[in-house]
């Protein structure tokens, strides 16, 4: 059964079909790439998925349960993570900090047991932290824990919201434009690292992004969005040969040299 | 630990507090018990705007919801300070609950805006609902009394507020350190990141009005035993802008700031205590002048130059555990 | 003839709200922030135009041209301490600095004018008697003061319209960085958003001055008020601002006259929170604060 079902969901903004009866299926354990030129409806699709935008028609379910109508909250606790095109670290909080976010979902202690910082409550935060150290040294960065957030660098910070969204051990993690912003070695350590989280923790990956070349080389399947519509989906082999994807690319890119010109 | 660390100044602070009664005169003691009512005040109000981030008005209101109710259980249907002061704390708690509602569907400006309106109706009610609230003159309070305890009013006040200063204070650090106070901390910083962790908006928003209305009703009980006396004008915008300049003096989201912003605005106010527009101007600057040239407070100046006076969202380690942690190699994305 | 008179009069004071609705609107539209202060920019006004025509008995007209010309010069002062150097701060830094700023003004005022139950009083503009018209009594004075918040509102409107500052302000509002792009120098914009608005709160603290009670606290509930006024008008339209302000006055007006006096006082804060708590979403100008 798959993992991920999204069953024909259209979602208007004022009359315009930003998502007009877009289906899918994903794998347990796939790396999905999702494409189109912009404006198509890729990030409306992964608002859609994980609740800040409610589909007009349609449904997404997650593992068999019904995710539409959800809370964003409410969807991340039954195993969807998520990660923005601009850095959404919390800015006030060290490295560390913002990775035992992650794991808020997965601990229990109420007010009073933190008020009074009970046995309880001081052992399950020693056990966040613990895990929290050994999840950022399985992306590499145990020497910035306790550096403030806001003093990572660009790519250290992606580096940081992919390990924070993992750390929380969700079913998927929905990725919007990982790798923009960097230069063209640390994509390539990009794309080791998505593998290995797939590979080692058995994460199904959906990818948002405009760099092609890292979408092509990493996803097992690729679907291609143009005006809210589904076009193609496949291989990125199939995709690529793809006319209509073609079309959609090339032909917005051939106006756009004759409005330049 | 370094010598002036917080821990150690905060101790020393403390025992000077615990015999102060004995050195001091009546006016210290008050001058003391006001202090203590303000801790409460502003860690309640950094809880709320400084961790969770809401840019609420309500903090006077609630101050005076608490001290209203505390007063009129004793004055209209007598029960005992010591039971009519608990429902201030829950009346004022559930009024701050109330008010996180619309904060869920309002943000920034509008919720400002609401909270402000909600504070001017609730200083209209005093004013005016006559028969309950004894309206613009006010009424005064029983003077309560610690009988069986050998102590004399003024003292057992101040002892009582000194220890519900202590312990609300280490209650707040405690939150502040564990999951709860980084929810808080993650909403302010990032709504939708926090969401898409699985942080509940609504819990946790209302858990912040809930608590800094809790704080503000247990100062108002203790302030109308301290002043003997309850009136509108206790509870309005003047007190509003005193609660914001304290966490913004001492720090926005450092419960450690709103100790020092207490300090230092109480100081101030007994100081000028005779020039209200002296007051007034002060205070104003002092707000204008540490949002413009002090964002993180006078606590931001301490942690840069002062050892032990972090202040980590997240209990402290165990030393050993740190160290025994080896470095790690590789480093993507610098 | 009660619902007449308090209709009238209900206008009359829903003109000089509009005026300050104005105020808010124009330096929320242009700059994004809603400035706490206005109320007070307003009081002081009231104070300097009383110092101008009762302390150095200057005629009206020149106490008037006298404190539009502060007015214009505190706005200018507002924009230079409490917003441009926090141009790229938090809206909690900005509010709060707008916060201060109302108390040290406020501060300021009781220092130079009086103590807190001080209450100075501007005499009359006319004493004719009231007009019968049919069911309608108008009282002159009303008419005078409400001509007088039209023609601020229609020099205003003109301003908007046919100056080029006015156009660049409308341009910077749209889009602040397409202003900024065809060369218009937003922050000058800013500044003029903040000296335009506070020009028009002389003016209206002028024109109520003779209706009113001068004392450092009234800055407060103007500013609430003329707040509600510009939300329910949307608080970036100047037609609704205006709209707004005259049925917030009439509300008040009539609550005061069929329910109590002092329901006059509350009517303004329900309304803010009625139609913020309802609407939110009609008017979502800011709720991308919220949202990335």
């Amino acid at each position: 059964m798959s993992l991920l079902v999204v069953d024909n969901v259209t979602l208007r903004f004022g009359g315009v079909a930003a998502l007009d009866g877009v289906a899918t299926e994903i794998g347990r354990g796939e790396i999905r790439g999702i494409i189109g030129p912009n404006g198509s409806g890729k990030t409306t699709l992964l608002n859609a998925i994980c609740g800040i935008h409610r589909p007009d028609a349609g449904e997404i379910r997650l593992d068999g349960e019904k995710l539409t109508g959800l809370k964003p909250s409410e969807i991340a606790r039954r195993g969807l993570g998520r990660t923005f095109q601009t850095s959404q670290l919390f800015r006030g909080m060290t490295v560390l900090e913002n990775m035992i976010c992650g794991l808020h979902r997965r601990t229990t202690t109420g007010l009073l047991a933190a008020g009074l910082r009970l046995r309880s409550a001081r052992a399950e935060e020693a056990e966040t932290v613990e895990r929290a150290r050994a999840a950022l040294d399985f992306v590499g960065m145990g020497a910035f824990a306790d550096r403030p957030a806001s003093a990572l660098s660009f790519g250290q910070q992606r580096v940081v919201e992919i390990a924070r969204t993992l750390i929380g051990e969700p079913k998927i993690v929905l990725l919007d434009e990982p790798a923009v912003g960097l230069s063209l070695n640390r994509v390539a350590e990009f794309d080791a690292l998505l593998r290995r989280i797939r590979d080692e923790k058995g994460v199904t990956l959906v990818l948002v992004e405009h760099v092609i070349r890292l979408v092509m080389e990493i996803s097992d399947r690729i679907t291609v969005l143009n005006s809210g519509r589904k076009i193609a989906e496949g291989k990125p082999v199939e995709v690529r040969n793809n006319p209509e994807v073609i079309e959609a690319y090339l032909g917005k890119e051939l106006r756009a040299r004759r409005a330049a010109s | 630990m370094p010598v002036f660390s917080r821990r150690n100044v905060l101790l020393v602070l403390l025992a000077g507090a615990l015999i102060l009664p004995w050195m001091g005169n009546p006016y210290t003691l008050f001058v003391g018990t006001l202090l203590f009512i303000y801790v409460l005040l502003a860690v309640g109000l950094n809880l709320l705007v400084g961790y969770a981030g809401q840019l609420a008005f309500a903090n006077a209101a609630m101050f005076g919801i608490g001290a209203y109710t505390t007063g009129l259980l004793q004055v209209r249907l007598e029960l005992p300070f010591f039971a009519a002061f608990p429902c201030g704390a829950v009346v004022a708690t559930l009024v701050g609950l109330v008010i996180s509602l619309p904060a869920l569907r309002l943000s920034g400006l509008y919720l400002a805006l609401t909270t402000l309106a909600f504070a001017q109706a609730t200083q209209w009610v005093f004013l005016h609902w006559e028969n309950v609230t004894f309206g613009a003159g006010g009424f005064k309070t029983p003077l309560i009394s610690f009988a069986p305890l050998p102590v004399e009013t003024p003292t057992g006040l101040y002892f009582l507020s000194l220890l519900l200063a202590v312990l609300l204070t280490l209650f707040a650090w405690n939150v502040a350190a564990s999951r709860i106070g980084r929810a808080f901390v993650a909403i302010r910083d990032g709504e939708v990141a926090a969401e898409s962790l699985g942080i509940d908006l609504l819990r946790y928003k209302a858990l912040a009005f809930a608590m800094s209305g809790f704080y503000a009703g247990v100062a108002g009980g203790l302030y109308s035993a301290l002043l003997n006396f309850v009136a509108p004008e206790g509870f309005d915008l003047f007190q509003m802008v005193l609660h914001k300049a304290m966490i913004v003096v001492g720090g926005l989201g450092s419960v450690t700031g709103s100790l020092l912003g207490a300090g230092i605005l109480v100081f101030l106010l007994e100081a000028l205590r005779a020039f209200k527009g002296t007051q007034e101007i002060a205070f104003g600057a002092l707000l204008l002048v540490f949002v413009i040239f002090l964002r993180g407070g006078l606590v931001s100046v301490l942690k840069r130059n002062a050892r032990g006076w972090e202040e980590p969202l997240r209990l402290p380690e165990r030393r050993a555990r740190l160290l025994a942690r080896p470095g790690t190699a590789s480093v993507p994305g610098e | 003839m009660l619902f007449s008179y308090l209709l009238v009069s209900g206008i009359t004071t829903g003109a000089l709200y509009a005026l300050i609705a104005l105020g808010i609107v124009i330096v929320n539209k242009a700059s994004g922030v809603i400035n706490f202060a206005h109320g007070e920019l307003l009081m002081v006004a009231g104070f300097v135009a009383w110092t101008l025509h009762v302390g150095l008995q200057l005629p009206y007209g020149v106490a008037l041209l006298g404190t539009v010309a502060i007015g214009f010069a505190v706005g200018v002062l507002t924009d230079r301490i409490a917003f441009r150097p926090l141009a790229n701060a938090d809206l909690v830094s900005l509010v709060l600095a707008t916060v201060g700023l109302s108390f040290i003004l406020k501060g300021t005022a009781r220092l130079i004018w009086g103590g807190k139950a001080d209450y100075l009083s501007f005499p009359p503009l006319t004493q004719a008697e009231p007009i019968l018209l049919g069911p309608l009594m108008i009282i002159p004075q009303q008419l005078v003061v409400t001509a007088g918040a039209l023609a601020v509102m229609i020099a205003f409107a003109a301003f908007f319209r046919l100056t080029t500052a006015g156009k660049m302000m409308q341009a910077t509002a749209d889009n602040a960085k397409a202003a900024k792009l065809v060369g218009i120098r937003t922050d000058r914009v800013y500044m003029m958003a903040f000296a335009v608005g506070s020009l028009i709160a002389a003016a209206a603290a002028v024109l109520m001055a003779p209706l009113t009670l001068l004392y450092p606290d009234m800055g407060f509930l103007l500013f609430v008020k003329g707040f509600a006024a510009a939300v329910v008008g949307g608080l970036t339209s100047l037609p609704g601002a205006v709209l707004g302000g005259i049925l917030v006055g009439v509300v008040e007006s009539l609550a005061g006259g069929y329910i109590h006096s002092s329901a006059m006082e509350v009517a303004p804060f329900l309304v803010i929170m009625a139609v913020l708590i309802v609407r939110p979403t009609g008017l979502l100008d800011f709720a991308k604060v919220r949202r990335v």
